[in-house]
């Protein structure tokens, strides 16, 4: 199951990616609008405010943090850091058994 | 990170790792751990009309219902994962925490809280929240431990130059998450609204405690240490970030699937399966990633136990999403809510999916900590086969008492008819519960011989012998 190459494993994320994002966005969008015409007509909009301010200020932390590790070029090789962890370990693991001898 | 730049900034290993507390971490984990099943037990002996204690009010089940689940939350999890974090953190980072007598510090400070939480609620005074009972005295203490967490874990990873490792993100975001929630639960239904409203936010926090401070720890530790047990990266980084930013923007909404049916509106409870089946499809990159890293390694799962553990705890979290799936549709949610279905489901997640995973970390790096091997693998085998084989069997029985309880009531038959049939599921849940528990007592008999050969130990009593 090991990818046969960084193009098929980047292919393969974006379609899992939209599988999940675009039906999730047409769902949440289309409650959202519900809400917007039940705080308009009736107190039942009053009651969600709560949850659903939670909701819009954790997201907007989250979206403000995507934005910045997006400009700041965290995705640019975004599987570099599993092998880079692995080196790290393997040569901590070295360090530590030189030390113990 | 170049290996270069490994040799000139990295801090020498004694000085990089705090493994002292490391080890108090897990211990007072395993401490808890038993805690919380003394009192799992004393519920199932109540509800079998055998309770030992009866008429003893510090006693009574009802309370220790309360401590046994926030012993596990806040005793257990808690603490194995900051013994975790002390081990990851300055190891991906190669940085130390913050300031070393900080991390004493909290140490001291949480098994304060979470003492002083089980003398509260076995004292009465319980918030009536579920998850988030600690009394209200405590809240402000716990609140600001998990500033100082959040502080002294975070300014390490701030440092950090260049792309970050999923288990990263997964912390950094865990840190503000556990801040934030446990605000939430404990400070806006007790002093800014009331009744229902109250009801949702309650519903929001409890299950963003398990989402946004449990899972969040426990994906990035499984995310570390996997690699690290099959020597090799995990399958794809690009799907576990898919994962990371799924979590952030849809796991914060699904609270309320816990109070379908309620007066709550309906767009709200439409709103919380939706998102909850978003998250469904986050969970699989999980489980994809996991059994595409373990593809071609699968014999490590009769040599390496920890990788066993791992691999348990995976298989019970496919299953723990598959029930959620069902769970969350109205229909489904009609049949089994209040029912053993979901104390099943519970004990499915907290100690079939992350109480293993964490056991399973456990059983990799208390030989690293006390510098010796196991005492015994074949305890270490029986550790492994009666936590799984009981978690198992618990699981399944709740579930199948929780569809004849639900079935009971949809038939309209009399409340003790429930009971009657639910009696036998609950004398299989007791023997279960003491296959867990046994196995839990064989993990510290192995541990204490562990210690006794362990050159720490030796050096210990010949300092100590020394000065005589």
């Amino acid at each position: 199951m090991q990818p046969t190459s960084p193009r098929a494993s980047w292919r393969f994320t974006v379609i899992i990616a939209a599988t999940i994002l675009l039906p999730c966005l047409y769902g949440f969008g289309g409650k959202f609008l519900e809400f917007v015409h039940i705080f308009r007509g009736n107190a039942d909009g009053m009651f969600a405010v709560t949850p659903i301010v939670n909701y819009l200020l954790a997201s907007l932390g989250f979206f403000c943090l995507l934005a910045w590790a997006t400009m700041r070029g965290m995705f640019h090789d975004i599987e570099a850091p599993k092998q880079t962890f692995l080196d790290t370990e393997e040569w901590l693991d070295h360090r530590e058994t030189e030390t113990a001898r | 990170m170049t290996n270069d730049s490994l040799t000139r900034d990295a801090l020498p290993n004694r000085e990089l790792i705090e493994e002292r507390l490391v080890v108090w971490y897990f211990l007072a984990a395993i401490g808890y751990l038993f805690v919380s099943m003394l009192g799992g037990f004393l519920m199932a002996f109540q509800l079998i009309r055998h309770n030992p204690f009866n008429g003893i009010e510090l006693l009574s089940p009802g309370r220790w219902r309360m401590i046994h689940t926030n012993a596990i939350a806040y005793g257990f999890l808690a603490n194995a994962f900051l013994g975790n974090l002390h081990w990851i953190v300055p190891r991906l980072t190669l940085r130390s925490v913050m300031s070393r007598k900080l991390s004493y510090f909290i140490f001291a400070a949480w098994q304060i809280v979470v003492l002083a939480t089980a003398g509260g609620l076995l004292l009465g005074e319980a918030q009536g929240l579920e998850w988030g009972e600690t009394p209200v005295w405590i809240d402000p203490l716990a609140q600001v431990g998990l500033l100082l967490v959040a502080v002294n874990f975070m300014t390490p990873i701030l440092k950090t130059k260049g792309p970050m490792y999923v288990t990263l993100w997964y912390f950094l975001a865990a840190f503000i998450w556990t801040f934030l929630t446990y605000a939430m639960g404990n400070f806006v239904p007790e002093y800014f609204v009331a009744g229902t409203s109250a009801g949702a936010v309650g519903g929001l926090f409890i299950h963003d405690l398990v989402g946004l401070f449990v899972t969040p720890l426990g994906w990035g530790s499984m995310y570390f240490f996997v690699p690290i047990l099959l020597r090799k990266p995990i399958w794809s980084h690009g799907m576990s970030m898919v994962g990371f930013w799924g979590l952030a923007f849809f796991y914060p909404l699904q609270g309320i699937h816990h109070f379908l049916y309620t007066p709550i509106p309906m767009f709200l409870q439409y709103g919380a399966i939706v998102s909850t089946i978003a998250v469904e499809m986050v969970v699989l990159t999980v489980i994809v990633n996991f059994f595409g890293t373990l593809k071609g390694s699968s014999r490590a799962l009769a040599t390496n136990l920890p990788i066993r553990w791992f691999f348990t705890g995976m298989i019970f979290y496919a299953i723990t999403c598959a029930q959620c799936a069902l769970q969350t549709t109205l229909t489904f949610q009609a049949l089994i809510h209040f029912t053993d279905w979901v104390v099943g489901h519970a004990h499915l997640v907290m100690f079939g999916v992350f109480g293993q995973w964490l056991l399973g970390v456990m059983t990799y790096l208390f030989p690293r900590l006390l510098k010796s091997d196991w005492a015994s693998p074949k305890l270490c085998e029986w550790h492994y086969w009666l936590s799984a084989v009981g978690l198992f069997v618990m699981a399944l029985d709740l579930t199948l008492a929780g569809l004849f309880q639900g079935w009971s009531w949809a038939a309209l038959q009399p409340w003790d008819a429930s009971i009657e049939v639910s009696q036998p599921f609950w004398i299989v849940r007791i023997w279960a519960g003491i296959s867990m528990f046994s196995g839990q007592i064989v993990f510290c008999v192995n541990l204490w011989k562990t210690w006794q050969q362990s050159p720490l130990n030796k050096a210990v009593m010949s300092s100590a012998v020394v000065p005589a």
